[in-house]
């Protein structure tokens, strides 16, 4: 359907746009998502597809990212992150910490809202201090699609399903035959954004987090978005703040920026509170 | 239940806020603090003489996390320029500065491309052999083309393994001859021998399989 040159300067496309790399291994993916497209706006063929697109006609350069991004998700997600989380980063973020200064925490990629509310969850469950700090929970995401659907807090049931039954019941409500509605008090705990966490332009304007949780997404990316990503984080990191990356990725093939912490639950990667070491 | 919290008001500023305009940051390129250094590395290779300020940064620069930022920047850049910015730090006596610097140049891509033929017959045995790992993000074919090439004409054993070891990877059953001739000049060289069997094996094995 689409021709070897064709598929090459959609890639090249993909990549100036969103940093994304696709090869000719995926070009199946590719393929699938661009057939869906040119169906839902009607193009007769791909190069009236692909002219669309490059005009952004109809916001569908958005609508073309939305369509490449993984939004498969679910609650409580690489848990022991969480473990961590409430383990060993918070302790040592809060000290030194100026009282009254509150502890801020992104999920990005938030997706469709199961991380940065599984990370909600995890505090008021997990961590015996909660109700003693001010805590920000930020989710951004760069498609807008799911960020609609994170804001509407329902999931159905196999998002659900690492949760105990007793958090369903505490934080959920049914909301339809196989739909449950996060509580509106615990939905409004979480904000979400839109951000390309290319874009230093955009990531900067968030300020520094405490811990960021940023998985799954810079494998998606080639050597030189990924550094370029990689820097963005940094930047918006405390000194001494935590990234939790994906079980299969690693921050040191990536940029020395980072130091490498080993605690019980999860390797983590923190931003020198100091310089970067040597 | 409590942890509502709205955005925050008080939400810390940027480490690093970019510079107003071009010219004050390839100013503070050269002249800023740590931190002005780094936000600027990470703007001025979009701005016009960008690229040349940050190469001629990238000489003088001390601290890690600048060097890493003038590092990526040259490397999202991905010209000639840049890449001809880079290619002299293969030969840094500094490991860390050597290491950055074929990473970055790995990142530039298709911008390397041109370069690598001379790099793969570089006099400094140490440039080759860095070279054949800068080979592997090439197309599989034009990479197994220029290490096959290589493979012919190399006297440095270390260099053959570092281009069998990459042919493992992209080659296919045209680096076989190339692969033989190789072993036969460097006979009695063990790990040579063993790492070139290993790689043609494979390259057989898969070559039988697409054919099934």
């Amino acid at each position: 359907m689409v021709s070897e040159e064709e598929f090459q300067r959609l890639c090249e496309f993909l990549y100036r746009r969103t940093g994304m790399v696709f090869t000719e291994a995926k070009r199946y993916y590719v393929e699938r998502r661009v057939v869906e497209r040119m169906k839902a706006t009607a193009a007769g063929s791909f190069v009236d597809y692909f002219a669309r697109l490059r005009s952004d006609a109809g916001g569908e350069i958005e609508h073309f990212v939305n369509a490449f991004t993984v939004n498969e998700t679910y609650f409580y997600r690489e848990e022991h992150q969480l473990r961590c989380l409430t383990g060993d980063l918070l302790a040592e973020r809060l000290r030194g910490k100026p009282p009254g200064e509150a502890i801020r925490i992104w999920s990005v990629p938030c997706s469709t809202g199961e991380e940065p509310y599984s990370i909600a969850l995890w505090l008021l469950e997990n961590w015996p201090l909660v109700d003693q700090y001010e805590i920000e929970i930020l989710g951004s995401d760069i498609d807008t699609a799911v960020l609609e659907r994170a804001r509407a807090g329902v999931f159905g049931k196999r998002a659900l399903l690492r949760l105990p039954p007793h958090v369903v019941a505490k934080y959920f409500a049914a909301a339809g035959p196989d739909a449950w509605k996060i509580l509106d008090d615990l939905r409004e705990s979480v904000q979400f954004s839109r951000v390309n966490i290319v874009e230093c332009a955009q990531t900067r304007q968030y300020g520094r987090f405490d811990v960021i949780f940023c998985r799954n997404v810079l494998i998606y990316f080639d050597d030189a978005s990924r550094r370029v990503a990689a820097e963005n984080l940094y930047e918006n990191l405390s000194p001494g703040g935590y990234i939790c990356l994906g079980h299969t990725e690693s921050m040191s093939r990536i940029t020395p920026l980072f130091d490498v912490r080993r605690f019980a639950d999860a390797i983590v990667y923190q931003r020198p509170a100091g310089g970067v070491g040597g | 239940m409590p942890l509502i919290r709205k955005p925050s008001t008080a939400t810390s500023t940027p480490s690093s806020p970019p510079a107003a305009d071009a010219a004050s940051a390839l100013f503070l390129l050269e002249n800023g603090t740590d931190d002005e250094r780094w936000a600027a590395a990470r703007v001025v290779s979009q701005m016009t003489g960008g690229v040349a300020a940050l190469a001629k940064a990238l000489v003088g620069e001390r601290d890690r996390r600048v060097r890493e930022a003038i590092l990526t920047s040259l490397a999202r850049a991905a010209t000639p320029e840049s890449v001809q910015a880079l290619l002299p730090l293969v030969r840094s006596d500094d490991a860390q500065l050597r290491t950055g610097a074929l990473d970055a140049l790995r990142a530039t891509k298709d911008a390397l491309r041109p370069y690598l033929p001379s790099l793969l017959r570089d006099g400094d045995v140490d440039v080759r052999l860095l070279a054949c790992e800068l080979a592997r993000n090439l197309p599989a074919q034009e990479a197994s083309h220029m290490l096959c090439e290589l493979l012919d004409h190399e006297t440095e054993p270390n260099v053959c393994g570092a281009a069998v070891e990459v042919l493992a990877e992209v080659g296919g059953p045209e680096a076989l001859p190339s692969l033989a001739r190789c072993a036969d000049r460097f006979h009695g060289t063990p790990f040579l021998d063993f790492s070139i069997k290993v790689t043609a094996d494979r390259i057989r094995l898969e070559s039988t399989r697409s054919r099934e």
